[in-house]
Parts: C-alpha cells; sequence; structure tokens
C-alpha cells in the first residue's frame, strides 16, 4: 500500500503485448467493470437476500442452489453480501480517490507555480509521507479520525494525493518555463488565469493514467484496512469485512474466503489492465512502429554457390585463419532466413594484418563475429569453414569454442567505455581472464596484469589496474581492452573499428600500439575499419567488402596503386586528403543495399558507372595474386585516386 | 564503504527529523482530551488538572514537542495512554517479530524475483518469460492477506506442514520460527517478487545488449560467468535503486498480513493503538517505522554503491 507512482509504467507495453494486448481480454475487464458497476447500482433489486439477515441454523453452508455461494458464520447469504460490496467497493474508489485529486493537483499546482519556500516546506513533508509504509500513514490519519469507510477513505485520498501533487507540481516546473506561458505573462495575464488557461489542459493526460494507477491502489488498500478493522465496520458488507470473517473461521470452512478474493482479484486486474491501455493510448500516442524491412527477393540458393571461389584468395601458406566460402544467414520477420554475408574467402597468416574494408552495412563486423561464434540471436552460419590454426572452428560445440575464444582469437570492440565492464575494475578484468582461461591464482594473475598494462603503454601499471572504466580515457581504455585482449597470447586478434570512437590524436599511438604488439606476440590480426588511411597504415593486404561479399583484395600498395574494383576506386576517391581541400569530397552515389535486396548480378551495380549487361550475371571473385569480383575489371583502367 | 555509509546517512538524517515533527503536531491535533481519554468523565477537575500538569500539556507544542524529541533520543518514547506500559518496552518486544518477517519476505522476494526475471530476460517470449509477466500482472491484483489465508487454507489447515497461526522466537526454536515465519513470509515476498522480476527482467534485457557482455563472451568467459557475474551485477543496479521501496512496502504489508497468522508484531499494536488513540504509542510507533525505513534506504544505498562504482564517493 504505497501511493502508486507513474514511474513504474515502464512495464505497460510489455504487459500489454501478453495479456492486455488480446484484445478478448481487454473486453472481459471492460465487461467486469459494467458488471460492477451495474452491481454496486442496482445492489438492493438484485440481491436474493438481505445482506444483514442472520439465520444461525444455517451457517457456514457450501454453495447449493438456494444459498449459490453458501453463508457465513452467522447464516448471511454470501452472495448477497458480495453483491453490497461492489457498491462498497465503488464508493471507496470513488471517494479515495476524488479526495485525492481534490487535494492534491490545486496544491501541486499551487506549489509548482509558487515555487520557494512554499514549494520547499510541502515537498519535504510529501517526501516524509511517502518514505514511511503508506499502511502506517493511512493509521496515523486514522487515529485522528476514528474508523469507518468513509474515514478510511479520507485517509487514502490524503495518502493518495501525495502522487497527484507530485505529478501537477511535475507538470507546472515543465509548463511555466515553455515559450507560451512566459508570453501569456508577458502580456499581462494575472497568475489564476495562466493556471487554468494554459497550464492545466497539460496535466489532464498524466492525471487521469494516475486516476487509474490510484483506483487499482485505492480498492487494495480498502479491502486491507476493511480487513484489519479500521475500515468498513461490521456488521456492513465489504470485501475486506468478509475476508476478516472468512480468517476467524479458515479451518471450519476455508470457502468463505474465496468469493471476496476473487471479486477483489478480478476488480483490480481489471482496472490494471484497462489503466494499461488508456496509458498506452494516452502516454504514447499512436506507436511509431518501426516498420519491418521488407524483405524483397528471397535468396534461392540454399547450396552453396556453385562457383564458389576455392582456395582462390586465402593462397597463402600456413594461414592462422583461413575461411573459405562462408555464408551467414539472419532470421527475416516472415520466419525464413537472408543471407547477410556470401561466398567469403580470406586466409591470414602469423604476423601479417588484413584489413577488411567497406561501408557500414557491409558485413564486415558481422564476419569477426562469426569467427568467433558469437552473431547473436537469428544469426548463423550456414555454409563454409572457418578454419584456426588448421581447426574448423565450425564444428566445435558451444564450450569448445568457449576455450579457443580468448585462447586462441581474442577481439578488440569499437568503443572502449562500453566494453569493458563498468562494474569491476580494469585490472580485475583482466585478471579474471587469466584466472579463468590460464588457471593463474589471484597473486600469479595480478603480477601479470600490471606487466601486461605496462606493455600496452599506460603509466603506474598498479595504480591504474585499481580503476573504474569511467576513471579512464577513451584511449586508455582501449589500451586495457587491448590487453585483456592479449592476455593468453592469441594466435589471432580481431579489430573491430579499434581507432573509430578515439581523438584523432589517440588513433595514431593506438595504431603504433598494435604494429609493436604484433611485432612481439607475432599474431595474425584482421582489422575490421572503414577508414581507408587507417587500413594504408597498419595492414600488410585490404579485403575490401560491399554488401556481404568480397570484391577486392590487393597488397595495400597495389590497392592503393591501382584498384581494379569500382566500388574500390569509389571509396579510394572518397578519402580525405590533408593536402588538397577546395573541391569537394566525391561521394559514391546511393548507399549499400539491405540484406534480401541485393542483385542477383553484381550488387554495386546499380551504384556503378560502368555497368553493363554483363553485370547482371553472377559475377565471380577472379585472379590469383590479387582479387577482383567485376567483369570489366581488366578491360577498364581504373587510374589510381591518387 | 565507511565514507558512503556516512555520506548516506548525513543525508537521511533530515527524514527522520522531518517525520517526527509531522506526526508530533498531527496527533496532537486530536481532537477529543487525552485527559478524558485516560481517566474518562468521572475524575474530579482536580484530578484532570493533575494528570494534565503531569502530561506536560499545559505546555505549548514546540516546547512538549522537543521534550518528547529529547527523551526519545535517550530511547524512552513515553508511556501508552490505555495501560500504562512504556512505548519502548511494548514496540521493542514486538519489533522482531515484525522485523523477522519483513526480512524473510524480503530474502523470498528477492530471491524468487532475481531468478525469474534472469530466466525471462534469458529467453525472451519462452514460456519462464510469460509466465513471470502474467505472474506479475496478476501478483499485483492480489491481496497479499487474501494469498496468506489462501496458504493457510492449503498448507496448515489441510496439509498440516506449517502452524495457521502464532509465532515462536527464533530464540526459542530456530526450527519452529522458520517453520511460523514461511506462510506469512510467503504471503507477503512473493507479491513483490513479481515486481521485481518485472524490473529484473528489463534491466538484463537491456544488460545483455552491451557491448562488455559482447566483449566478455568473446574473451571466452563460460555463459554463467558472463551471465551471473558480468550481466547480473550491472542489472541489480536499478532494481537496488527501487528495491528500498519495495521492502518498505513489505513492512507496511507485514502490519496487515500478521492479522491473518495472529501474529503479535507491530501490526496488532498499531491497530490497537488507533481504536483507542492511544498517541504516544502510534507517535512512537511511526518514530520506529521511519527508522527502520532509514536503516532499510541505508542498507540499499550501501549496497547501490557497492555495485556501481560511478555512485561511490570520490
Amino acid at each position: 500500500m504505497t501511493p502508486p507512482s507513474t514511474d513504474s509504467a515502464s512495464a505497460p507495453s510489455r504487459r500489454r503485448r501478453w495479456v492486455g494486448g488480446s484484445s478478448a481480454i481487454v473486453a472481459v475487464a471492460a465487461g467486469v467493470l459494467v458488471l460492477l458497476a451495474l452491481l454496486a447500482l442496482l445492489a438492493d433489486v438484485v440481491t436474493p437476500y438481505d445482506p444483514l439477515k442472520q439465520n444461525l441454523i444455517k451457517a457456514l453452508q457450501w454453495p447449493s442452489a438456494s444459498h449459490w455461494l453458501g453463508t457465513d458464520d452467522l447464516g448471511r447469504d454470501v452472495f448477497s453480501r458480495l453483491i453490497y460490496g461492489c457498491r462498497i467497493a465503488v464508493i471507496a474508489a470513488a471517494e479515495a480517490t476524488t479526495i485525492a485529486v481534490l487535494l492534491g493537483v490545486p496544491i501541486g499546482l499551487f506549489i509548482g507555480y509558487r515555487g520557494g519556500w512554499w514549494d520547499w516546506v510541502v515537498m519535504r513533508v510529501v517526501e516524509a509521507i511517502v518514505s514511511i509504509p503508506g499502511i502506517m500513514v493511512a493509521i496515523v490519519i486514522l487515529a485522528l479520525l476514528g474508523t469507518g469507510l468513509h474515514k478510511a477513505m479520507i485517509a487514502l485520498g490524503i495518502l493518495f494525493s501525495t502522487s497527484f501533487l507530485r505529478l501537477a507540481r511535475g507538470v507546472v516546473l515543465a509548463e511555466r518555463e515553455e515559450v507560451y506561458v512566459r508570453s501569456a505573462r508577458v502580456v499581462g495575464a494575472s497568475d489564476s488565469r495562466i493556471l487554468l488557461r494554459h497550464i492545466f489542459p497539460n496535466i489532464a493526460p498524466p492525471l487521469i493514467v494516475q486516476v487509474t494507477l490510484t483506483v487499482g491502489a485505492v480498492l487494495l488498500a480498502e479491502a486491507g484496512l476493511s480487513f484489519i478493522g479500521l475500515g468498513v465496520q461490521p456488521p456492513d458488507a465489504s470485501w475486506g469485512t468478509m475476508l476478516s470473517t472468512a480468517a476467524a473461521f479458515m479451518d471450519l470452512h476455508w470457502f468463505l474466503a474465496i468469493p471476496p478474493g476473487i471479486a477483489i482479484i478480478v476488480t483490480v486486474l481489471s482496472v490494471n489492465l484497462i489503466g494499461d491501455v488508456i496509458r498506452d493510448s494516452i502516454g504514447r500516442g499512436i506507436a511509431v512502429g518501426v516498420r519491418p524491412g521488407t524483405p524483397a527477393a528471397r535468396f534461392e540458393s540454399a547450396a552453396p554457390p556453385a562457383e564458389a571461389a576455392g582456395p582462390v584468395g586465402v593462397a597463402i601458406d600456413n594461414p592462422v585463419l583461413r575461411v573459405e566460402g562462408l555464408q551467414v544467414m539472419v532470421a527475416a520477420r516472415d520466419g525464413g532466413e537472408i543471407p547477410v554475408i556470401t561466398d567469403l574467402s580470406l586466409g591470414i597468416a602469423k604476423g601479417e594484418t588484413l584489413g577488411l574494408v567497406g561501408e557500414s552495412g557491409s558485413g564486415k563486423t558481422l564476419t569477426g563475429l562469426a569467427i568467433l561464434g558469437l552473431m547473436g540471436t537469428g544469426v548463423r552460419t550456414t555454409h563454409g569453414s572457418i578454419a584456426l590454426n588448421g581447426r574448423e572452428l565450425r564444428s566445435l560445440s558451444s564450450s569448445q569454442m568457449e576455450d579457443v575464444r580468448g585462447n586462441e582469437v581474442a577481439m578488440v570492440f569499437q568503443d572502449p567505455t562500453t566494453s569493458l565492464n563498468p562494474a569491476f575494475t580494469v585490472g580485475s578484468q583482466i585478471a579474471e581472464v587469466l584466472r579463468t582461461k590460464k588457471g593463474m591464482n589471484r597473486k600469479e594473475a595480478w603480477e601479470r596484469v600490471v606487466e601486461l598494462i605496462h606493455r600496452v603503454g599506460i603509466p603506474r601499471p598498479e595504480e591504474r589496474a585499481r580503476a573504474y572504466p569511467h576513471e579512464l580515457s577513451g584511449g586508455m581504455a582501449q589500451r586495457i581492452a587491448i590487453a585483456r585482449a592479449l592476455s593468453c597470447n592469441p594466435s589471432l586478434l580481431i579489430a573491430d573499428e579499434p581507432t573509430t570512437a578515439l581523438d584523432v590524436t589517440v588513433q595514431q599511438e593506438i595504431l603504433d600500439l598494435f604494429r609493436d604488439l604484433q611485432d612481439e606476440f607475432g599474431m595474425a590480426i584482421l582489422f575490421v575499419t572503414h577508414d581507408l588511411a587507417v587500413a594504408a597504415d597498419v595492414c600488410d593486404r585490404i579485403s575490401v567488402m560491399y554488401a556481404g561479399e568480397m570484391v577486392e583484395m590487393a597488397g595495400v600498395d597495389q590497392l592503393f596503386a591501382m584498384p581494379r574494383h569500382p566500388y574500390t576506386r569509389g571509396l579510394l576517391t572518397a578519402m580525405p586528403h590533408a593536402s588538397d581541400r577546395n573541391p569537394p569530397l566525391p561521394t559514391i552515389r546511393g548507399s549499400v543495399p539491405r540484406p534480401g535486396s541485393w542483385a542477383t548480378g553484381c550488387r554495386f551495380s546499380n551504384r556503378c558507372d560502368f555497368r553493363t549487361a554483363a553485370c547482371d550475371r553472377r559475377i565471380p571473385l577472379m585472379g590469383r595474386e590479387r582479387l577482383v569480383r567485376c567483369v570489366r575489371a581488366d578491360e577498364l583502367v581504373l587510374e589510381a585516386a591518387q | 564503504m565507511f565514507r558512503l555509509v556516512f555520506q548516506r546517512l548525513l543525508a537521511l538524517a533530515p527524514l527522520l527529523f522531518i517525520v517526527s515533527v509531522l506526526t508530533f503536531s498531527f496527533t496532537s491535533l486530536l481532537p477529543s482530551d487525552p485527559v478524558d481519554l485516560i481517566i474518562g468523565d468521572t475524575g474530579t477537575q482536580e484530578q484532570h488538572e493533575m494528570l494534565r500538569e503531569r502530561l506536560g500539556l499545559n505546555q505549548p507544542i514546540v516546547v512538549r514537542y522537543f521534550q518528547w524529541l529529547g527523551r526519545a533520543v535517550q530511547g524512552d518514547l513515553g508511556t501508552s495512554f490505555f495501560n500504562s506500559v512504556s512505548v519502548t518496552g511494548a514496540v521493542m518486544q514486538r519489533l522482531p517479530v515484525t522485523l523477522s518477517l519483513t526480512l524473510v519476505s524480503a530474502l523470498i522476494a528477492i530471491a524468487v524475483g532475481v531468478a525469474a526475471g534472469v530466466a525471462a530476460a534469458l529467453r525472451p517470449r519462452s514460456w519462464v518469460d510469460r509466465a513471470a509477466t502474467v505472474g506479475a500482472t496478476i501478483g499485483q491484483a492480489i491481496p497479499n492477506f487474501w494469498f496468506g489465508l489462501l496458504l493457510v487454507a492449503i498448507f496448515a489447515v489441510n496439509l498440516r506442514w506449517f502452524p495457521a497461526t502464532g509465532f515462536t522466537p527464533i530464540s526459542v526454536s530456530p526450527w519452529d520460527w522458520l517453520r511460523s515465519v514461511t506462510l506469512p513470509a510467503l504471503a507477503l515476498g512473493l507479491s513483490s517478487s513479481a515486481a521485481i522480476a518485472r524490473q529484473v527482467r528489463s534491466a538484463m534485457v537491456g544488460v545483455l545488449q552491451q557491448d562488455y557482455i559482447r566483449a566478455a563472451r568473446a574473451q571466452g568467459l563460460s555463459q554463467r560467468r558472463v551471465i551471473l557475474r558480468h550481466a547480473l551485477t550491472n542489472a541489480m543496479v536499478p532494481v537496488v535503486a527501487v528495491l528500498s521501496f519495495q521492502i518498505t512496502g513489505l513492512l507496511g504489508g507485514a502490519l496487515i498480513v500478521e492479522q491473518v497468522f495472529s501474529i503479535n508484531g507491530l501490526g496488532t499494536l498499531a491497530i490497537g493503538a488507533v481504536r483507542q488513540q492511544d498517541i504516544p504509542m502510534i507517535q512512537g510507533l511511526v518514530l520506529v517505522m521511519v527508522a527502520l525505513v532509514v536503516v532499510v534506504q541505508l542498507a540499499t544505498d550501501v549496497v547501490y554503491g557497492l555495485l556501481n562504482p560511478k555512485a561511490r564517493p570520490s
């Protein structure tokens, strides 16, 4: 029994989906409330017996044809008493809610508008009232007023007025600084006029919401107060007093507790459900639903693409990572699946850095996650092979994969401030990995942590190890994330845009760190970035991805000197150069098509200046040393952008 | 840690003061004369005056308040108007009863709520999730004292697993204490667990989408460790922030549920005091309640600080 507050109203949308979402249930709830009102109104007519008429011979009877719900300890008809209880419930809800509104809203409007010490004093009082259990507040008030239904409802009205007071005050505080209120003040409207004409209308929607919350709470509170004998007094019938009687006869006739209990639950449930519906329609307006992406032409081939490039593009001896013909599908809303990565093959040698470059939406990050087996629900690899140090990862069980992650492959994420857990010190997060993956004891782990933190270039490592993520700068947090990723000395490091979220000045330091660490640890790096300048800086080779497939792969120098795919060329010309600022940067027109709406032929063709009819057929990745997925690659002499 | 406790205590102290002022001045508004209440209409004029003098009712209210507060701080909450027992004694005798009921129900609410919330969050739209949501909706509509009656009918009257009424102090017999406190604590705790489950679920669903969870998985930490350590620690932050309201609600609910099980706790004392308009008793009860609320608030604030490094004083 605490004044309900709208703060807790985050649940309705979800609840509505499961319970109230069904319009049948809402209709039932509305029906219950209508029935309740009718019974309250017509109680004198519809009840078969006088609710107070005793008949001791027929006490504590089970339901029968003459007494539908049996009789109580004094032989009174339970059904008739239940119906009179409806009347009490309606009166109680109306009375207490009205008092709460009439008391809370004006005071809230007043103190919100006046501010100053009025506001301060009243708010301290309100805080004091809401801090103690609501029942205790009601008890104190009832000590003053005495017991009885109406007095109890005054007490509840005072108690629940605090939430209306806070609501009204909140609205006024928000509205009084609005332009139209200030301009009304400027033209000389009186305070009361401003309150009534300009501010009051804004209170109506949240007020209605709060009323629905309060009605349910009042019904429960009234039953509680009557149950402990401070509300409705015997012999009058209310659901609370009926339960009070039932409590005394639990061992003799437990059935007495059932009808009033069900009545309370069904009523409160109905009020709450209707309240949810009102809240959703008022609070959210017309829901602005996210339109599901229209999955256009579905990807037909369930079998691996016929012209899968095979070993093309992974012509590396003894690679650390070898991905072949990888296909990743995502669950569509219609129950089917849409491909997001197709026919992807790549390899990385020890000590080598392969850049994975493309616009957002090209599938580069997903490639990294697919290697780790961490794509999330609804996404799965359907074809191809991912071999790490010669071992096929796709066939591993989830616990075997857990063992691989951290030990053999680790990942550094884009935003270091969100990829470290805010609840733990950074040192403990690295130590945790060492202890669970390497079985180190606390002391060994900590020594190694300090060593690692020192190694990634952070001064005073012992001290920094005890810092929480929010106490570190972005650059420092990324160094910590790198230290954690390297803690188990993995043979492959996946870096997903590791410098994108950092200041430009810090970016270079982190890139240098990657190079240094690679020299020392010798791991292979898959470096995912949208920034060709960054890729040029750290990578040995670059794979360009577009719409879920690789369109070109070459050594850095070759790629920059002579891009062969029109998309690569577009990316290069879109690169900013410090030297020439004046000509506006050319951009590639259009955007990456969404998965599910890819062309069957060249996926870039609709943005390409060199499109021909041949581009509408499926195009394989061609070449030996460097690869390109373009039918006109040989014929087009694409000059380097530089 | 010490600084955290001290800082929070300093912030909460004014609440005690304000509530004491409010309670004292409010109960002084009582229309009927306490002197009449105590000796009735039969006493002589002199007897009335003497009692008035003895109770200090001749003095201005401000003086009376500070006298009362001065004694209250020393642990003397005055004497009941009705039966001349010490208010402190009466309250302290019943406090362990209500307190153990509240604490056990809080434990049930938190344990069930967190477990159900995590289970629901891990498998959105599964039957666990649906059950938790429907349970929370219905749980909000069930009066806890009625739920108590139902438990009595099933587990005490029918199955005879637990006593239907009464309370055994833990000092007398821990086993009997547990048996006597189980049903009332369940009646009280389960309805709150529904609310907690809902909060845990929504917090957990949000946390599970965070980068640091994916990063922890990428580091090869086990699913159990990721969920229970990395995710739950963070998901509990917003839950603990509002937990004191839940526990305060349980404290109030305990006053009513006590009546179902004929447990002689603070609730019985309060109801009797209201009927008899026993002002010192009510004043004392409110003060003790607020003190409990402050302790609960302090405890949850400290846990909040432990879970959330950003909330700690630096």
